[in-house]
């Protein structure tokens, strides 16, 4: 019955990078001249594997550093594994930070076809869940104003409702769960929950245990690019706080 | 729960659609190919098979009188022509300053069988000092070259009122020049014009044909590997195109939206900037330039369109990449789509603003023929042209931030190295490499010649500049496709 919806199969993530980003070509050229050129490898992710099964809600913790942003961007395709595979099935919605799939001189109606056209969805889904979304942001009349006008509540109830409303089949939270008044976190925690127990995957980033505690069901525990620890929640959690 | 359904149907729906899009564009792409040829073959008519003639012989400067031409005497100039087609032979006469009487008669002889190609009889009285008279043939004659040819001049006036026809003494001619009979050095001044044979277009059909059968493999092949499920790149580049085009809708409609979004006239902005910026320039330039070219505005405006164009979407599909980074460091999609839609929404842009071009031809007197929807293709060049530029820049700009410092600099550069208000004869002779390196030249001086010219311009432009826009192209797909993983790290 539970399909593996995300295996991550003994990947390794390198960066070749300068020491310092260079950004512009003189002080390429500079450096380049002076042989201070020097490139750094830096290992993110060492030989991480784990599978996601559907409708699990995986936690990722970590201190900072640990590589958990690095896993999310490789999960979801942004950046290349260096070495080793990930396989997901279904469609990744990574809930976005605020308004970066925004445009402020849209309406909050444009805004939604276009952040849900940046999502990956078809034209017909949007037209028939946007009544829904516009309800659940309770924006009201103001989804026809151009959002430069939002309050910041407003903005991050927009966001929220539309990676929220749609159903993903794979959903990426980087701690973005705190957002509006306690009234909206309830109501987001409330949604949050119903996608889970309604089939979506979630893969969840937070330094928050108690969040991790109350929602997941499964933690992996990265620390240095490797995986310290994967397995049930109470266990996972119980051992990083010792730590 | 009905989202669920939604997504199964959806992709059950995408395994059925997929193959049916996909024989629709294939199928597509052929279909235009083949409607492209027919209409190509018809918009440019005898220019498909004929153009000016590369063996013409050009007027000499005059340095001399020959004799007097009366009754009895005569001049003869013999010679070889390259001209496939010949149309006319022009000879170039002087009267002594004086009113003259009596008929000329101008014969153009094959030496070999004697016989007349064309002749012309001028009333000496009409002739000015100076001026030209003009012997046409009926049809073009062919098979000339390679044929021994005399220009023969005889007149009936009398002596102290005939013309005379002008020489070039110091022109040593390799025909021979023969005045009442004795050869002289010199070359009478002559000159013939005609037309040569293209011998791409007299093969056209063959052409196309080969094309066309190649196009059809390739597509058929496509077709073939999709089926047995492997991966072939026409195929996934069409499917992705299916996949993405509601984003890329939503991108090129926000681009559009938010450019003119708080401005009162709005849209009609890309109506009125090129406008008024050939309103500027030709109050500038007109007074240097005017008298040298037809159709001055007009010319402006093709040349203000296309390269207005090209500069906006350089310059802002140089920040498509770092301008979304909050997008790429958190959703993926194929990276290209940002540079893509900055070009696409500049098209539309181009679009708009060739409505003002037509406009300021029709009332500049610009006879539209049907090679003006010529014009149409050497766009779509240009648009494939910039499109590489763009890329390229935008992928530069991830790795270097002066890039766009740079690129204000080689815009302008670049805007100086074209012709866009003066006209290309001003520029002298050592830096005229300079145009033929600039595939922007290229491609407005082919717009220019099939909108105000009315003719289409030589076949071998349109293979020229299309495979400069495919190089173009290439290169900056190329360098985005190597780099674009990086992207990610240094944003």
């Amino acid at each position: 019955m539970s399909k593996t919806m995300i295996e991550v199969n003994d990947v390794t993530m390198r960066f070749h990078m300068n020491t310092d980003r260079i950004l512009s070509l003189k002080e390429f050229v500079t450096t380049a001249l002076r042989g201070k050129l020097a490139f750094q490898d830096f290992t993110a992710l060492n030989h991480v594997s784990f599978t996601v099964k559907k409708g699990e809600t995986v936690g990722l913790i970590g201190h900072n550093g640990a590589g958990k942003s690095t896993m999310l961007k490789v999960i979801s395709g942004i950046l290349e594994p260096t070495k080793g595979k990930v396989t997901t099935h279904g469609n990744i919605v990574p809930m976005l930070e605020l308004g970066s799939g925004f445009d402020f001189d849209l309406t909050g109606r444009e805004n939604i076809y276009l952040n849900g056209a940046i999502l990956g969805y078809s034209e017909e889904f949007l037209k028939a869940k946007y009544d829904e979304i516009v309800e659940f942001s309770e924006l009201g009349d103001f989804i026809e104003m151009p959002i430069r006008n939002y309050s910041s509540g407003m903005l991050a109830r927009l966001a929220f409702s539309v990676a929220a409303e749609v159903q993903p089949e794979i959903l990426i939270v980087d701690e973005i769960l705190s957002v509006g008044d306690a009234n909206f976190q309830e109501k987001s925690r409330k949604r949050m929950m119903e996608l889970m127990s309604g089939g979506t995957t979630v893969l969840f980033v937070s330094h928050n245990l108690e969040q991790i505690r109350e929602m997941c069901s499964k933690v992996v525990w990265l620390e240095h690019g490797t995986v310290q620890m994967v397995g049930d929640t109470k266990e996972v959690c119980d051992a990083y706080e010792k730590s | 729960m009905q989202n669920r359904e939604y997504i199964k149907t959806k992709k059950l729906k995408e395994m059925q659609e997929n193959p049916r899009f996909l024989k629709r564009v294939l199928i597509g792409i052929f279909a235009f190919y083949c409607a492209f040829v027919v209409l190509f073959y018809f918009l440019t008519g005898d220019q498909l098979i004929y153009r000016e003639s590369r063996g013409e012989q050009e007027m000499p400067a005059a340095t001399a009188g020959t004799v007097e031409l009366y009754q009895g005497s005569d001049v003869t100039q013999y010679f070889m022509t390259g001209v496939q087609r010949l149309d006319s032979v022009s000879v170039l006469w002087g009267t002594y300053y004086r009113a003259n009487a009596g008929t000329v008669t101008v014969e153009l002889l094959r030496t070999d069988t004697g016989e007349v190609l064309m002749s012309g009889q001028f009333a000496a009285v009409d002739i000015p000092e100076g001026g030209t008279t003009t012997i046409y043939a009926q049809q073009p004659i062919e098979g000339l070259p390679g044929v021994e040819l005399a220009l023969h001049i005889t007149a009936d006036s009398a002596p102290g009122e005939a013309v005379s026809p002008l020489m070039d003494a110091e022109n040593p001619s390799t025909g021979g020049l023969w005045l009442n009979g004795e050869q002289t050095t010199g070359l009478l001044c002559f000159s013939t014009a005609g037309t040569d044979y293209i011998r791409a277009g007299l093969h056209y059909w063959q052409l196309v044909s080969i094309v066309g059968a190649v196009l059809l493999a390739v597509l058929v092949f496509a077709w073939n590997r999709y089926q047995r499920g492997r991966q072939d790149i026409l195929a996934e580049a069409i499917l992705a195109v299916k996949k993405y085009r509601f984003l890329i809708k939503q991108l090129v409609s926000r681009d559009f939206k938010t450019k003119y979004k708080r401005s009162v006239l709005g849209v009609f902005w890309s109506f009125l900037n090129p406008l008024l910026t050939m309103i500027v320039q030709y109050f500038i330039f007109s007074t240097i330039f005017k008298s040298d070219i037809e159709y001055y505005p007009a010319y402006l405006l093709v040349g203000i369109v296309s390269f207005n164009f090209f500069n906006e979407a350089c310059g802002m599909g140089l920040m498509s990449i770092i301008g979304n980074s909050g997008l790429i460091t958190k959703v993926y999609m194929p990276k290209y789509i940002y540079p893509l839609t900055r070009v696409m929404s500049s098209v539309v842009n181009l679009a708009i603003s060739l409505i003002p071009l037509i406009i300021v031809s029709m009332f500049t007197g610009v006879h539209f023929r049907k090679s003006a929807l010529l014009a149409l293709y050497f766009l779509v060049c240009l648009i494939l042209f910039t499109l590489g530029v763009v890329l390229l820049l935008s992928a530069a700009m991830v790795f270097f931030r002066d890039v766009q410092f740079l690129w204000n600099v080689i815009s302008m550069i670049w805007m100086y190295a074209t012709p866009l208000f003066y006209p290309e004869t001003i520029l002298p002779d050592q830096f005229k490499f300079v145009l033929q390196i600039n595939p922007l030249y290229h491609i407005i001086k082919a717009e220019r010649t099939c909108i105000l010219g009315g003719v289409s311009p030589d076949p071998v432009v349109y293979v020229q500049c299309l495979l400069m826009a495919l190089a173009a192209l290439l290169i900056g797909a190329l360098v985005f496709k190597k780099t674009q993983n990086k992207f990610v790290l240094y944003l």
